[in-house]
């Protein structure tokens, strides 16, 4: 049967990157339907109940600033909240907080459900329906017919889910959720590169059988941070500790003699694993010598207790999981509420997508989350949006949008997957951004609301709150510039006694906060004149410091600026470009770049290459065209120098 | 990290052909171009004006009187500011000039920049596309060609080994700031100030050997070496042109060291004629072969004469030195001369092929000399067949240098603020200078080796 209604854009799967997409194509004004395995499950946490963490909050706060919706479930879910690197300098911190499974998954509800425009339907999709390489809608399992030009899938780990508990493999997208696999034999027929990854989870722990009082406690961070620039501590529910406990010789001796029983290491799985998640029996493997590993006991959510045990991920068979956990000083008499298991799925090479995150192959059709080849909440929901937001955009006729490599880890994350592709599941880290002084988690803010509010994402009391910060951040700036402490004055002998040598000439405000012996405060007590939103005066101070670094990167970005965006038109035919090697020609064939900058950046292509490529395309558009600067529209720069 | 050319950066480079004599041009283009052409010159020139102008360098010494042309754009060559130095001095002399460029903030020119640039600001028409299109791409193959001759194997297990040392670091900072929940303190852990010195201090003995070559304005030292009676004094007379050295047909003739001073086509070489190495009773010998070895332990390319006709002529480069391992320096570039190829009835050649360079000639009869002088001219980036400005060695000089600027930057972040994120910054910067003679490492690869150091990840 057809549905009667129609629908603008579909979601498939109701996870992370679901849940985004759907929210974004909705707020767009775009009539949306979101069709997933149970309304139960929305919003599920499939790992560990924590959200944020380096590299990956920087991706919630982007998320957040364009209007999304991880950060406000984390504010209203979040059992404890840390600052990772908070010794470290601004760029590299991160916030994390552990998060409620139970009040995550209510959070993110209440705001689907709140969503007008937005239609949620529980049934499993089994099938596309295709029509002139282009996707019309989808059939559910009990052959439904949902219609709309534009469906975006986001089936997570489902696709072809196998899961592994020592040699015992049992069909699943994750414990306790049927597989995809009626779709996932339909989606290998489509043009397009499948292939396994693998990611596993640890046993969880029932709290009541370990003895948490002989274990390390960790607190979270007072004052409290927030994930959301809308957030405030208030909205946090009860605060919870964590635990850290560690495994011993004894633990890996139970390891290595199940090893024979491992799915790992007899050669049952194939799918690469993540090399920075590994599991126990991998740690001890490959870093024999290591006497003993971490475990972070984190708890399930304040309803529950269910623990979670950081760091023992395993598909080892139950009876050697048993064993090993209890060999763990206070895990003596662990009882475990549910087993760890090893999951292998299907996902699609990611450099099969445009940066829009629509398939080459199939017009209309979106991926995102982990059926890209990513692992992670954050990454996934970072998708979701992008996706979301460019089916809306194509639904409005108007030209796909993503971040560029210097304005958000979105676009890093983008442009590394479908350029480089990836062979494990691809996780988020700052030194994979080289702009991570100019991509902070304090100012994604600032880098991405003004733009969030030109698509339709940012409502007005977000956009109200941020542009008063703005303004006072520009205001206080030009302040500084304009205020001096004159050597000898009271000013200049009470900021002596924090210099190294006392001021010997007259500095503005502005130069003095650059140095490092001094903070924003100190420069504002010299009158009663500083800002007192900590928001904006944070960015102030970190603008200052980091100004002679950033001034750098703004160069960097600026020389390359004009023909980064060049658009390498989708037609191009690259035997016609003189002078090419035969390797470099046949790279550029394989991956049809989209721009000149992303050519750049596949490996091989040398910059003689890419000389060649603009002479070429200089040619083709012949003397019609003036200049041959990048068609995409230069987007505003982050407002960061302080001169 | 990117690749990709930028059009606001300003480039340089010798616009005028190789070779000596006749009045050399240097070309600036981009928006430093008046900038730097006022730095090296002091005088702020009109447009399209020749100004009579003397060029100095960084301490103000003169280098040479020429004339300065500015030419505002978009109405010039490139349709860019493009500033020309007109100078009066040979190769050598332009090489120096265009240092201080660089020096100032311009760039090399890659091949054929120049006129790509003028293409895509509609300077030059349609039809120059294919011929500059066949330049970027010929000259890259000869540029890369032209490195792997010009230096020694000696010399990329240094830089291998320096980037080895740089990778290790940033394994240590990056694991620091992406992984600050491990037990390992990677900061402390990895004696980063150390580490940073000893990079420091390699960099610089690098330099230090690498830096020899570059100063052609003062010559290159040419040492020649061998056994004895191999023939290398009657190949210090073919090349002075006289008969400065005694020749005899007994072994051991030349006892002391001997100098003399060349030019060929304007590059000035210091040769220095030595005794032949053997072990030997004589005392005087002795002290000859030790004053041997030193000059060859500073020479900035050796000459290693070998008399085919004592030899099994299909004994490869590769044994033939091995057989001086213990004499010679390792970063030093390394030419084997197979001498007296009347006798051993072979023709003149040269094979560039191989490891290190040969050539066969005759020192008595002269057959081959042309070919030894062509060689060394291109050893020291001067023929015509190397279009590139500098020498593979002097390319790589710079980026060492840019190398060093950012570990200097990085050691002192880390003395005043040790923030972590900063010195990552410079140290990415360093290796990414370190990129054009090592090729460029990906954040992933760096990943890889974190992983594969540290036990990492929950
Ligand atoms: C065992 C395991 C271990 C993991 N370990 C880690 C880890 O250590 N670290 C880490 O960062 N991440 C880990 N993850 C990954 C993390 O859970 C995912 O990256 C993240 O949830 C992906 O989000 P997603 O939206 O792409 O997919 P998911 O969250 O998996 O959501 C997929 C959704 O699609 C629905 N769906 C699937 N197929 C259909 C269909 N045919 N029709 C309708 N609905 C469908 C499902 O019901 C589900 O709601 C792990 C995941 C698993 C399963
Ligand atoms: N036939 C022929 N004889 C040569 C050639 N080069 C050098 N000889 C002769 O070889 C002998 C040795 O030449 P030298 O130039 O003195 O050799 P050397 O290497 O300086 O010898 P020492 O100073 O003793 O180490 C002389 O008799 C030269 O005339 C050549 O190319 N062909
Ligand atoms: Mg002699």
């Amino acid at each position: 049967m057809d549905h009667p209604t129609h629908f603008d854009v579909i979601v498939i799967g109701g996870g992370h990157a679901g849940t985004e997409a759907a929210l974004a194509a909705a707020r767009m004004g775009c009539a949306t339907l979101l069709l997933t395995h149970s309304v139960d499950t929305l919003g599920q946490m499939s790992c560990n109940p924590a959200i944020g963490g380096i590299g990956k909050s920087h991706l919630v706060r982007e998320i957040d600033a364009l209007g999304g919706a991880m950060a406000k479930a984390t504010d209203q879910a979040g059992i404890q909240f840390r600052v990772l690197n908070s010794r470290k300098g601004p760029a590299v911190r991160a916030t994390r907080a552990q998060a409620d499974r139970v009040l995550y998954r209510n959070a993110i509800r209440s705001i689907i459900e709140a969503q007008s425009g937005l239609q949620v339907f529980q049934q499993a999709v089994d099938d596309l329906i295709i029509e002139n390489g282009a996707v019309q809608g989808v059939v559910t399992q009990t052959g439904l017919r949902f219609r709309a030009p534009r469906v975006i899938l986001t089936t997570g780990t489902f696709l072809g889910g196998q899961m592994h508990i020592g040699l015992t493999k049992s069909a699943g997208g994750r414990a306790g959720d049927p597989p995809s696999n009626t779709l996932a034999a339909r989606l290998r027929e489509l043009p397009l590169r499948v292939e396994r990854l693998k990611t596993g989870t640890p046993p969880r722990l029932d709290a009541r059988s370990i003895d948490l009082a002989s274990l390390e406690t960790q607190w979270g961070d007072e004052p409290r941070p927030v994930m959301s620039f809308l957030g405030d501590p208030d909205q946090h529910p009860d605060q919870r500790c964590c635990w850290v406990a560690y495994t011993n010789q004894h633990t890996h001796d139970i390891i290595r003699e199940g090893l024979d029983r491992s799915p790992l290491y007899t050669g049952v799985i194939e799918g690469e694993g993540p090399r920075y998640c590994p599991s126990i029996e991998d740690k001890i493997q490959r870093f024999a010598d290591k006497t003993s590993h971490q475990v972070f006991v984190e708890p399930e959510g304040l309803t529950t207790n269910e623990l979670y045990p950081n760091g023992i991920s395993t598909s080892l068979p139950f009876d050697v999981q048993m064993a090993l956990v209890r060999s763990i000083q206070g895990f003596e008499n662990a009882h475990i509420t549910r087993p760890g298991y090893a999951i292998e799925y299907d996902f699609f090479d990611p450099r099969d997508l445009r940066s829009s995150l629509e398939t080459r192959a199939i017009g209309g059709l979106y991926f995102a989350g982990q059926i890209n080849g990513t692992t992670g909440y954050e990454e996934a929901a970072a998708q979701g949006l992008l996706a979301g937001i460019n089916a809306a955009l194509a639904i409005r006729e108007e030209a796909p949008w993503c971040p560029r490599r210097d304005e958000a880890y979105l676009g890093v994350l983008v442009d590394d997957l479908i350029t480089l592709g990836t062979k494990e599941p691809y996780r988020m880290f700052t030194s994979r951004a080289e702009h991570r002084l100019l991509l902070r988690e304090d100012n994604a803010d600032l880098r991405l609301t003004e733009q969030g509010r030109k698509l339709g994402l940012v409502d007005d009391e977000r956009w109200a709150q941020f542009s008063e910060k703005r303004e006072l951040i520009e205001q206080e700036q030009k302040r500084l510039l304009r205020s001096f402490v004159h050597p000898g004055s009271p000013a200049a002998n009470s900021l002596n006694a924090k210099l190294s040598k006392p001021l010997s000439r007259e500095y503005s405000y502005a130069e003095l906060l650059k140095r490092p012996e001094l903070e924003y405060a100190d420069i504002s007590a010299l009158d009663s004149l500083g800002i007192s939103n900590p928001q904006a005066a944070l960015q102030v101070s970190i603008q200052a410091k980091y100004a002679g670094y950033i001034d750098r990167q703004q160069d960097e970005i600026d020389r390359v600026r004009r023909y980064e965006g060049l658009t390498l038109p989708s037609d191009m035919d690259y035997l016609q470009v003189s002078g090419l090697s035969n390797e470099v020609r046949d790279k550029l064939i394989a991956q049809q770049p989209e721009t000149l900058g992303r050519a750049s950046r596949i490996p091989g292509v040398t910059p003689a290459a890419i000389s060649l490529l603009l002479v070429h395309m200089k040619r083709r558009q012949g003397k019609s065209a003036k200049t041959l600067d990048s068609q995409v529209p230069e987007a505003p720069k982050v407002q960061q120098q302080i001169h | 990290m990117s690749l990709l050319v930028g059009d606001s950066d300003t480039i340089t480079a010798i616009a005028t052909g190789p070779g000596a004599g006749g009045v050399g041009i240097i070309r600036l283009s981009g928006p430093k171009a008046f900038s730097v052409a006022q730095a090296v010159t002091g005088v702020t020139a009109k447009a399209r004006q020749a100004h009579y102008v003397q060029i100095h360098d960084r301490h103000g010494d003169v280098l040479d009187q020429g004339l300065l042309l500015q030419f505002p754009g978009p109405h010039s060559f490139t349709g860019e500011d493009v500033a020309e130095l007109h100078c009066h001095g040979g190769p050598v002399l332009l090489r120096t000039v265009l240092r201080e460029c660089i020096h100032l903030g311009a760039r090399q020119a890659a091949p054929g920049e120049f006129s790509q640039r003028a293409f895509l600001n509609n300077k030059i028409d349609l039809v120059q596309a294919e011929a500059i299109a066949d330049l970027i791409s010929s000259s890259t193959e000869a540029a890369a060609r032209s490195a792997s001759r010009s230096l020694s194997g000696a010399f990329s297990t240094q830089v291998d080994a320096l980037l080895e040392q740089l990778i290790r670091l940033r394994v240590f900072i990056e694991a620091a700031i992406d992984f600050p929940e491990e037990e390992i303190d990677f900061i402390a852990e990895s004696d980063v100030l150390e580490r940073l010195e000893s990079i420091e201090a390699s960099i610089d003995s690098l330099l230090a050997g690498a830096r020899r070559g570059r100063t052609l304005r003062d010559g290159l030292k040419l040492v020649i070496a061998g056994a004895p009676n191999a023939g290398k004094s009657s190949l210090l007379n073919q090349l002075a042109e006289q008969d400065s050295a005694i020749v005899t047909d007994i072994p051991g003739t030349t006892r002391d060291v001997l100098r003399e001073y060349v030019q060929i086509d304007g590059l000035p070489l210091h040769i220095v004629d030595t005794a032949g190495l053997r072990d030997s009773a004589d005392a005087i010998e002795q002290e000859g072969i030790r004053r041997a070895r030193t000059e060859m332990q500073s020479a900035d390319h050796i000459l290693l004469v070998i008399d085919s006709s004592q030899i099994n002529n299909t004994k490869d480069s590769t044994t033939l030195i091995a057989a001086y391992k213990g004499d010679l320096p390792p970063a030093v570039p390394i030419t084997l001369i197979r001498n007296k190829c009347d006798l051993s009835e072979t023709p003149a050649f040269i094979d560039r092929d191989k490891d290190v360079t040969e050539i066969s000639l005759s020192a008595r009869s002269g057959d081959g000399i042309a070919l030894l002088r062509q060689h060394l001219l291109s050893a020291a980036g001067m023929s015509d067949s190397d279009s590139s400005d500098f020498s593979a060695r002097e390319r790589h000089v710079l980026a060492l240098e840019d190398c060093a600027h950012h570990l200097r930057q990085g050691l002192f972040q880390l003395k005043q603020h040790g923030a972590a994120e900063l010195i990552a910054e410079d140290l990415r910067y360093a290796q990414d200078s370190l990129g054009s003679i090592t090729g460029s490492f990906s954040s992933d690869e760096l990943l890889g080796e974190i992983f594969s150091s540290f036990c990492i990840g929950k």
